[in-house]
């Protein structure tokens, strides 16, 4: 009697621990760093007219993408972030692209060519990349106006997927 | 009496040798770098440790931590920074400390639990515990008795 309920119970606790684990999505890694305030970084543009710091951005919604122009993935979720840079560049939302172990030259010639209007600024020894916890790009980081991690999403993003983030953020912000 | 005393010489120098080679010292900075990188995942890699990966995000690992070693900062210190961005995951071997840990503990629950398991059964029930006759069983049991005996008389 003891061993059937033993079997029972860990039957159970297996089938439930699988549901919890099958329930998530795979995109939505929750690292260290979500829910926590965003590392802060100063790095310089792609095209070398400055630097970009997050400090300067707070109060906005910023949405932080890594890529590189190696990344095929990167190449596949462009057309949807020009989409949303479309739709939100006159708002408080600020979208930065982190170009991602890469050459300035090759991080600056894939910018114009996918037509990237948003601010892509080089991350060139990677720090800024391993303080977000970045596996490989595409990742895309949401920050508050807060300046705390609200959302990852890891591999190729969605239009639905980014104006949710952003949408979620603004509507809390305007609370 | 020379011979022992060049044996008794020999063994306080090897055991000298011994102490000196196996005392305490403070690890050098390339040993702390080559500790804290064994035990950090590369996250790009499978299942290789940041000193073993030629992956460069691997080295761009390395030079953090070696910039942090230089700087002052502790292993713990160090490790905890990497926690910080990817988790407990970046560590080849979970700590014990955190959920992860559940890892190492959970087999050896479960294997303690079958060795109950295994034990009780082959313990099995028990046998009864022996009772005293009741004195019916026994006025029957003496009759039998006498009874046989006066049969083989």
């Amino acid at each position: 009697m003891v061993v059937r309920v033993a079997i029972v119970v860990a039957l159970l606790g297996l089938v439930i621990t699988l549901g919890l684990a099958f329930r998530r999505d795979p995109h939505d890694i929750r690292t260290g760093t979500v829910g926590k305030p965003a590392p802060a970084f100063t790095l310089q543009r792609l095209d070398g007219s400055g630097d970009v710091a997050l400090a300067d951005l707070s109060g906005k919604v910023v949405v932080v993408n890594f890529f590189a122009s190696w990344c095929l993935p990167c190449t596949e979720e462009n057309p949807a972030l020009v989409r949303v840079y479309e739709r939100y560049r006159s708002s408080n939302v600020v979208m930065l692209g982190v170009n991602y172990q890469e050459s300035r030259e090759n991080g600056l010639a894939y910018v114009r060519r996918m037509g990237m209007g948003w601010t892509t600024v080089a991350d060139t020894d990677g720090r800024v990349a391993l303080s977000y916890g970045v596996f490989g790009p595409p990742e895309t980081f949401f920050i508050g106006p807060d300046g705390v991690i609200a959302g990852r999403h890891i591999g190729p993003i969605d239009e639905a997927t980014l104006v949710t983030g952003i949408e979620t953020l603004r509507t809390r912000a305007a609370r | 009496m020379n011979g022992r005393v060049l044996v008794a010489i020999a063994l306080l120098v090897l055991a000298g040798a011994l102490v000196f080679a196996a005392r305490p010292h403070e690890a050098t900075a390339d040993e702390r770098i080559d500790q804290i990188t064994t035990e950090l995942r590369c996250p790009v890699c499978q299942g290789l440790s940041v000193k073993d990966s030629t992956s460069e995000t691997a080295r761009q690992m390395r030079d953090l931590v070696a910039q942090r070693v230089r700087e002052g900062k502790t292993n713990a210190e160090i490790e905890a920074e990497f926690r910080t961005a990817y988790g407990d995951w970046i560590f080849l071997s979970p700590p014990l400390s955190s959920w992860s840990g559940l890892v190492w503990l959970v087999p050896v629950a479960v294997i303690a639990a079958g060795l109950g398991l295994v034990s009780a059964r082959l313990r099995g029930p028990g046998a009864p515990a022996p009772t005293a006759p009741s004195a019916a069983q026994v006025a029957a049991l003496r009759e039998r008795v006498a009874r046989e005996e006066a049969a083989e008389g």
